[in-house]
């Protein structure tokens, strides 16, 4: 299939791994932009999974890890799709030329690597700049590249933390709660392929590129930047309240029938208290003095909520839904895994992608944050397995020989078998 | 101070939080932006307190203050034949519009995509709504707490035990906010080059459906339901939230080359023992480890105890506070807030660029959001070439 979505004309050398980088490349590569994912063999992308893991885990297909587990872990598969393949031992001298050529063909260079790791072997944006002098570098550590804490590592729910959301999460009267995702990583990767168009745009009309540095925890405070103003005026340091808001009554999860089945009601105004109530059909509350206004129900919440949840324990999830949508009042199912891939309303979207992975089968994997009119997103292929497209991306792109090829495969500066692997 | 983006024209009729912050991203990296704002009362969010001052408040909420930064104000009723008109001119020229109404309320308004395009065949159109443009759920009402669950974030967050849970932060509409910045801009690069412009549609539960990673991956892959795991990582032992001596601290353990470290850290030699030294280990003895970490943590207080760990190699974390972030020596060493004067709000301390470039110009821009309506005669008159009269007219007629 021809290319022909808006981002075709960009190439990005991705050398990032598990989840922030990823996902700002896979916004990209969903938009058409030639990524070439980089690994080493020795030290591959550790969203792949062990190289030998244990037993069961679901991450696999059907839980079976099989001959080449590193192909078949659904989490790393989820990111990559569209995306080139390729491996090399950058600590080895032919490496690092073929290296030094991927960059002299390459539009933006990306890495999240822990501080200074490249720059120790030998890359830093002058190095990479005098092999091409408009290239885009973005360097992703965790705490930037300056600064006291440049060193220090710190993955994706840590972020969280030291960001001020997880301080702000949690049930009432109740310790911080990380989110069920690592919710550091995709602010990053969404601020970084911002970014990264902005520099391109930049570039095309002054021709110069520039080093990007990324703080994934500056980033991350950007997003909930109004927070930390809200500090400074009131002086009082964000409450933990569960699903309450700090505006309205009622607003929280309610019960449904079935097990570990939940319904979200969140009235904002008074009209839309008036439909709950005659969704609930009991005309005694519009005469409760308690629920009279908002600050009357905020007041009174636990109340409130106890008889709603009455009211909603007995009944279907969907059910409820729907008669609260035709009355007006915002609410919504509190989805699982298998409900999302059967929501009529996804469906229709095709909000999920089924994509057909030679070592897994089709699967459904998270689709395109979105939806274009022109140019819609596109699945060129499923994720790659490790390395490869060694022979594409080192005959096609760069040129070279199948004997060079051949060469480097037999001296271990490329492959597709992993030589070991170390991942957290 | 030209900024990344100098040159770009964005319209944004958004209102709350999604779009603002899509667009907040423009106007700090040099984009004009011209916040177009229903008169008399504005953006809604410039209701959401706390204010900084109660006799001002429209002008002072945090919220609004922190989208808007570097962003123009222009109200215009744009229910009203005459508003209507001015914003079609304002289209001719611009690049990008943004909204953030209910599906069909701009077809309602007469400034349907395919208007649009007409007027300016290159314009591109962003539009964020809670659930798309198409598809059965695309009129139903909802908020962040509603989003944020249907997106199947919800079912995941919170204690196995306890009920599912939301994020504080309203992270649902900022991260599709975000999502619009990179869509907007691929879409620009694309009108620019092909002198085609096209309409975008996010919707802010599908966000939520985006990032579900593992959790979706995990039940298309093997049938096995991801659930809540409260503060443990899944799958995990020793790598989550901790209370502390002076609030709570995140222990990663791995990987499993660095854990030895913990037992060094924590003063503990029975953490050192084979049994723990695997993650699989950890995971079967869980609790035991928990029970041999916490008297070190109690003992310790945050900063201590997340220095310890990196200074061994560990990514430890703490739960900062507000105060925490505002203090925080690496932000302080990399510059990272910016002093903004408000003539209302007074010098606040506002979270920096999310992201550095280092150029030779000054990437971000940075100036305080606007008063509401504060450019409006300007862009009326100066860019559009409306007389002073006219413009007192339409002031007359409500339409400004």
């Amino acid at each position: 299939m021809e290319n022909t979505q808006p981002l075709k004309n960009y190439r990005i050398l991705d050398l990032s791994r598990i989840w922030a980088g990823p996902y700002c490349t896979k916004l990209m590569a969903d938009m058409g932009a030639q990524v070439i994912k980089m690994e080493s063999l020795r030290v591959y992308d550790s969203h792949r999974g062990p190289v030998t893991p244990a037993p069961g885990i679901a991450a696999y297909p059907d839980a079976e890890p099989g001959d080449e587990p590193w192909n078949r872990n659904g989490w790393f598969n989820c990111l990559h799709m569209s995306k080139y393949g390729i491996s090399l031992e950058l600590t080895e001298e032919p490496g690092r030329n073929v290296f030094e050529e991927l960059v002299s063909i390459s539009d933006v260079v990306v890495e999240n690597f822990r501080q200074g790791s490249l720059e120790r072997l030998g890359y830093d944006y002058e190095k990479l700049k005098s092999i091409r002098p408009d290239i885009i570098y973005v360097s992703m550590p965790a705490f930037g590249n300056s600064g006291p804490w440049k060193g220090y590592v710190a993955y994706g729910i840590g972020q969280e933390q030291l960001c001020g959301m997880a301080h702000m999460t949690g049930y009432e009267n109740d310790g911080p709660m990380k989110s069920g995702i690592n919710h550091g990583d995709p602010i990053t990767g969404s601020h970084a392929a911002g970014l990264v168009l902005a520099a391109l745009r930049y570039r095309r009309k002054t021709g110069k590129g520039m080093f990007v540095d990324v703080s994934q925890q500056e980033s991350a405070v950007s997003l909930i930047g109004g927070e930390v103003i809200s500090y400074q005026i009131s002086g009082a340091e964000p409450e933990r309240i569960g699903n309450h808001s700090p505006y309205f009554a009622p607003h929280n999860i309610y019960p449904c029938s079935g097990d570990d089945r939940w319904v979200t009601i969140a009235v904002t105004n008074e009209s839309e208290w008036q439909n709950l109530v005659n969704v609930i059909g009991d005309p005694t509350l519009h005469s409760n003095d308690a629920f009279a206004n908002n600050d009357q129900r905020m007041q009174h919440q636990t109340e409130l909520d106890t008889l709603i949840s009455n009211w909603t324990i007995s009944q279907e999830m969907y059910d409820i839904v729907h008669r609260l949508q035709e009355a007006g009042v915002p609410s919504g199912p509190v989805l699982r895994g298998p409900d999302l891939l059967e929501d009529p309303h996804f469906s229709e979207r095709n909000t999920f992608n089924n994509v057909n992975h030679p070592q897994v089968g089709p699967k459904w994997y998270p689709g395109f944050a979105w939806k274009m009119s022109l140019t819609p997103g596109q699945v060129h292929w499923p994720a790659p397995t490790l390395g490869q497209h060694n022979h594409t991306v080192y005959n096609e792109f760069l040129g070279l020989t199948d004997s060079e090829i051949t060469k480097l495969e037999e001296t271990g500066v490329i492959g597709t078998k992993p030589t070991g692997s170390r991942i957290i | 101070m030209p900024g990344l983006l100098e040159g770009v024209k964005v319209i944004d009729l958004s209102r709350y939080f999604s779009g603002p912050y899509c667009t907040k991203l423009f106007a700090t990296l040099g984009a004009e932006v011209i916040k177009i704002e229903p008169p008399h009362n504005g953006d809604p969010i410039r209701g959401y307190g706390p204010f900084a001052s109660e006799t001002s408040s429209i002008e002072s909420g945090a919220w609004f203050l922190y989208l808007n930064t570097s962003k123009q104000s222009v109200t215009l009723d744009i229910k009203s034949q005459q508003g209507i008109s001015i914003l079609k001119d304002l289209v001719k020229s611009a690049d990008i519009l943004v909204e953030n109404f209910s599906p069909n309320t701009m077809e309602a308004l007469g400034l349907g995509y395919d208007v649009l395009h007409d007027i300016n065949p290159q314009l591109v159109v962003t539009s964020i709504s809670n659930y798309g443009q198409t598809g059965p759920y695309k009129d139903w009402k909802g908020t962040e707490l509603n989003l944020y669950a249907t997106g199947g974030l919800m079912n995941i967050t919170g204690e196995p035990e306890g009920t599912p849970l939301k994020e504080g932060a309203p992270l649902a509409q900022l991260g599709t906010g975000q999502n619009a910045f990179v869509a907007s801009m691929t879409a620009l690069m694309y009108a620019e080059e092909t002198g085609s412009g096209q309409h975008i549609d996010l919707a802010i539960a599908e966000y939520a459906t985006n990032v579900l990673e593992n959790a979706l991956m995990q039940y298309s892959y093997s049938g096995e339901e991801y659930s809540r795991v409260g503060n443990r990582g899944y799958g995990r032992a020793a790598w989550g939230i901790y209370p502390c001596g002076d609030g709570y601290v995140g222990i990663i353990a791995g990987p499993d080359q660095n854990w030895p470290e913990v037992s060094t850290i924590m003063e503990r030699e029975e953490l050192a023992e084979e049994k723990y030294a695997s993650r699989q280990g950890r995971l079967l003895y869980a609790d035991e480890v928990d029970a041999l970490m916490l008297p070190w943590l109690l003992d310790n207080n945050k900063v201590d105890i997340f220095k310890a760990g990196q200074e061994h190699g560990l990514g430890f974390s703490f739960v900062a506070n507000m105060q925490d972030i505002l203090e925080m020596e690496q932000l302080q060493a990399r510059k990272y807030f910016v002093d903004l004067d408000h003539p209302i709000a007074g010098t606040l301390k506002y979270p920096g660029p999310p992201i550095n470039p280092r150029t030779d110009i000054s990437a971000w821009v940075y100036t305080r959001a606007p008063l509401l309506g504060e450019n409006t005669e300007d862009i009326i008159c100066e860019r559009l070439g409306y007389s002073h009269e006219a413009f007192l007219s339409f002031r007359a007629d409500g339409v400004v």
